[in-house]
């Protein structure tokens, strides 16, 4: 399997909300709260070492890397991690960038994630819980969504 | 799979409850799996082709009937670290778009 690891991650969606209310989505931890952690605590300044909340699936602490407003963010964090509060340099992680760019019909964000290949197996290795909370979390979601309709 | 076409398979309330009684993880049949939703064979049978196109369950035919498991494409990508990683991006990213678009302040 090793030899075939796939170090990183690229995603990209166009949001029809203009450039500097998508950075301020990303980097304000009163708008972050909306759709990532549900909870943080600290800043998230450059050089900041702000805790991500999620709730049930834990608690993990991440560096803020770089921001440039209104056009890039990234920061470095060990993913998978359920728990994780300590010096995120001091183990192997991967940095998460979001590129931010504006395009005719919006703003287009470019999620990188690099670095998967330098995380020890046991990191990457948890799969099966993970997964299947995610599925209830879509199943759960799916079922509010009914029932307010 | 789109996490958006997901969605729209399972936008159903005789899908999820298909669904819900497939992902305990005990062996259906079509009839088993659709008794008591008021469905005809031919009804049902078209619910479990939504499913099935949307790469939620497999259908296979053994004998007279057809055995259906619950089998998401998703789930089985369960062995890659990084699939998983990416979808929960993609989770991330919706939830991104939805929270920015909607908000107007």
């Amino acid at each position: 399997m090793d030899q075939s690891f796939q170090d990183s991650i690229e995603k990209v969606i166009v949001i029809n909300a203009p450039q500097e209310k998508v950075y301020e989505a990303i980097t304000s931890p009163e708008r972050i709260t909306s759709w990532f952690p549900s909870a943080i605590e600290g800043t998230l300044n450059v050089g900041d070492r702000p805790i991500l909340d999620f709730g049930e699936h834990g608690k993990n602490q991440i560096y803020v890397e770089s921001a440039k407003p209104h056009e890039y963010f990234a920061y470095r964090w060990i993913p998978g991690s359920r728990h994780f509060i300590g010096d995120v340099l001091s183990q192997p992680n991967t940095l998460v960038e979001f590129i931010i760019q504006e395009v005719e019909n919006g703003t287009r964000v470019t999620l990188k994630e690099t670095g998967f290949a330098s995380l020890p197996a046991e990191v990457r290795d948890q799969k099966l819980a993970e997964n299947t909370g995610g599925w209830d979390y879509m199943l759960n979601r799916l079922k509010e969504l009914l029932a307010s309709k | 799979m789109l996490i958006a076409e997901t969605f729209k398979a399972l936008g159903d309330p005789v899908r999820l409850e298909i669904i819900e009684r497939l992902s305990s993880g005990s062996l259906y049949t079509l009839s088993s799996v659709s008794k008591d939703l008021g469905l005809t064979r031919q009804g049902a049978r078209k619910h479990l082709q939504v499913l099935a196109d949307a790469e939620l369950i497999k259908m296979e035919p053994t004998g007279r009937n057809t055995i259906i498991t619950f089998a998401p494409a998703s789930l089985k990508a369960a062995d890659s670290f990084i699939k998983q990683l990416e979808r929960k991006w993609d989770v991330r990213l919706e939830a991104l778009r939805e929270f920015a678009e909607g908000d107007k302040s």
